[in-house]
């Protein structure tokens, strides 16, 4: 392992420092010149759980509420990703220490921050080595089967986290209201990725949705998959000029599901993969319902100043294939 | 067993029953024991389904984002067919059709405002299969002969230039009538005549965003000789 980097990415108002790869919801690392979506090389991924208890949550509790959001990202049929416990430790999670550990610290200084991952990345191939999550105890925290008043639900919240923790970013399948206070409200969000947790009580977010399966399925393609899996891509350009930063996403009129992206370089291209075969529609809009740097380097100029539009056509997704460029003109608001 | 293909089971039982009772009398349909038609159809429009774009709210609501509704739009066919007379009332149809629907989803209500849209995407259409037809025994016109068909067979529907195939099945039941231009039962070519029929087709499977059966009205005309 020639080099070692640090990366961090926070469930709210996360600050995502690595470049996006040329594919949605992924990371990229630079490795000798050219970008490397970041992934675990080998699977399954052993990790460790601390023994801290918080109020309302045990350690017996924190594993179990971990065992199954661990179990629901393992349970994506069309990914391979599998994970294993290896036990409990009294480390602290975010040691470089080349043991991947999910536990509880008391961050009182970061009141915006429910959760968040940390990487090691093996600079010279670009994966993952190890990954660390920490859960703030300076939130109330519930693992109640139906969920409880005034506490995130720590299983939903680990859900979102693991998605990091297997190389995931985020997703702007959400729509958002800008709170008095400052900050935002989730409406509603149709992707466990998406940077902001619903309100506490909420247990909406146990669940995996389409653009979640088709990233994990995306980076950890299982054999049968990938000879199946297609993708869709395409350039959306404003006044004849490509735009960086739209969100484009596939809606399949045959399951009612959604799978996004973003155009990723300022020729605007996009490309989503992991796309079943079939018709879809295709939307692009700018992002407006998170902060930008949720999904960006903030020095990125991400132009969000366009008209929500359809694609014309339904677009064909093909079997183990692209779908061909698809050209989407936007206008300015 | 389907509705249709029920159906179709009954009219055959029921032609086979007929056909011996009329055995003793002049086939219904006019001469000729082999028949080659080509001609024209037109395939209805056919509603293949509806889906919202939803989100899910923090109480496992559901936030919609924009609706869509689907269907194939009717459109002309080219239709090939060869019948074989296996009695003097019941016939047996081996046809092809081939045609080019529009697939439009209409997108509409998005909750940002978009203009709403339809997109469209114009698809190759195969149907292959075959058809049962019993001709009634109660026409009044000699030259003129009213029939009952119904039938099914392979759907096969290609999308933007055979990115994806998908592929289904189709069940038809209807009828119609043929009528004589002219009749030679003495000569090799024994009889040509035109056909026109009514039908509806229901498919099952191929391009559909639902699941169930999708049904589309169907006429069509054709030319035919009999040898």
């Amino acid at each position: 392992m020639s080099r070692r980097l640090s990366i961090a990415l926070l469930i709210s108002l996360v600050v995502a420092q690595a470049d996006p790869a040329f594919a949605y919801l992924k990371f990229g690392v630079p490795v000798n010149g050219r970008q490397v979506t970041l992934r675990w090389a080998q699977t399954p991924i052993r990790y460790l759980v601390t023994n801290v208890a918080v109020p309302g949550v045990s350690a017996d509790d924190f594993q179990a509420a971990v065992g199954r959001a661990f179990a629901t990202w393992h349970a994506v049929a069309t990914a391979s990703i599998a994970y294993q416990l290896a036990g409990a430790t009294n480390a602290v999670p975010g040691r470089d220490d080349g043991l991947s550990t999910l536990g509880f610290v008391n961050r009182p200084d970061l009141d915006r921050v429910l959760a968040s991952t940390s990487f090691l990345v093996d600079m010279s191939t670009g994966a993952l080595v190890e990954s660390d999550i920490f859960f703030n105890s300076a939130f109330p925290w519930s693992v109640a089967a139906g969920g409880e008043a005034n506490r995130f639900d720590l299983e939903s919240i680990a859900l979102h986290e693991i998605g990091h923790f297997s190389g995931l970013g985020h997703s702007a399948l959400g729509e958002t209201e800008l709170r008095a206070g400052g900050g935002r409200t989730v409406l509603a969000a149709e992707a466990i990725m998406f940077p902001i947790a619903f309100a506490p009580g909420s247990i909406a977010g146990r669940k995996l949705r389409a653009d979640d399966i088709a990233g994990i399925s995306d980076l950890y393609p299982a054999a049968d998959f990938a000879g199946v899996a297609g993708t869709l891509s395409g350039r959306v350009t404003k006044n004849g000029a490509g735009i960086f930063g739209a969100h484009v996403v596939a809606f399949d009129p045959a399951t009612g599901s959604m799978v996004a992206s973003f155009t990723l370089n300022t020729d605007g291209q996009f490309s989503i993969g992991g796309l079943s075969p079939g018709p879809r529609v295709v939307r692009v809009e700018p992002i407006d319902d998170a902060d930008i740097d949720s999904f960006f380097d903030p020095a990125r100029q991400v132009d969000i100043d366009f008209r929500v539009a359809f694609v014309d056509r339904v677009v064909i997704v093909p079997r183990a294939g692209d779908s061909g460029e698809i050209a989407i003109a936007v206008v300015p608001k | 067993m389907t509705r249709v293909a029920r159906t179709a089971c009954i009219v055959l039982l029921f032609g086979a029953m007929a056909a011996r009772d009329a055995a003793a009398q002049s086939p219904p349909a006019g001469p000729g024991r082999i028949e080659l038609a080509g001609g024209a159809l037109w395939i209805g429009r056919s509603a293949i389904g509806a889906a919202d774009a939803n989100e899910t709210t923090p109480t496992n609501g559901s936030l919609r984002l924009f609706s869509t509704s689907s269907d194939l739009a009717g459109a002309p066919s080219a239709d090939a067919r060869v019948g074989v007379r296996l009695t003097r009332a019941i016939a047996v149809d081996v046809e092809t059709a081939y045609s080019r629907p529009e697939l439009r989803v209409a997108i509409s209500g998005d909750i940002e405002n978009a203009a709403a849209v339809t997109a469209v995407e114009k698809i190759q259409q195969y149907m292959i299969g075959g058809a049962v037809v019993w001709y009634l025994p109660v026409s009044r016109w000699p030259r003129l002969a009213p029939f009952v068909a119904g039938g099914g067979g392979y759907l096969r529907q290609l999308h933007d230039q055979a990115l994806l195939v998908q592929t289904g099945r189709y069940y038809s039941l209807g009828g119609g009538v043929t009528y004589l231009l002219a009749s030679r039962p003495d000569r090799w070519l024994k009889a040509t005549g035109v056909r026109v029929d009514a039908r509806a087709v229901v498919r099952r499977d191929g391009v559909a965003f639902a699941a169930g059966s999708h049904t589309a009205p169907t006429v069509g005309g054709s030319f035919f000789v009999r040898f």
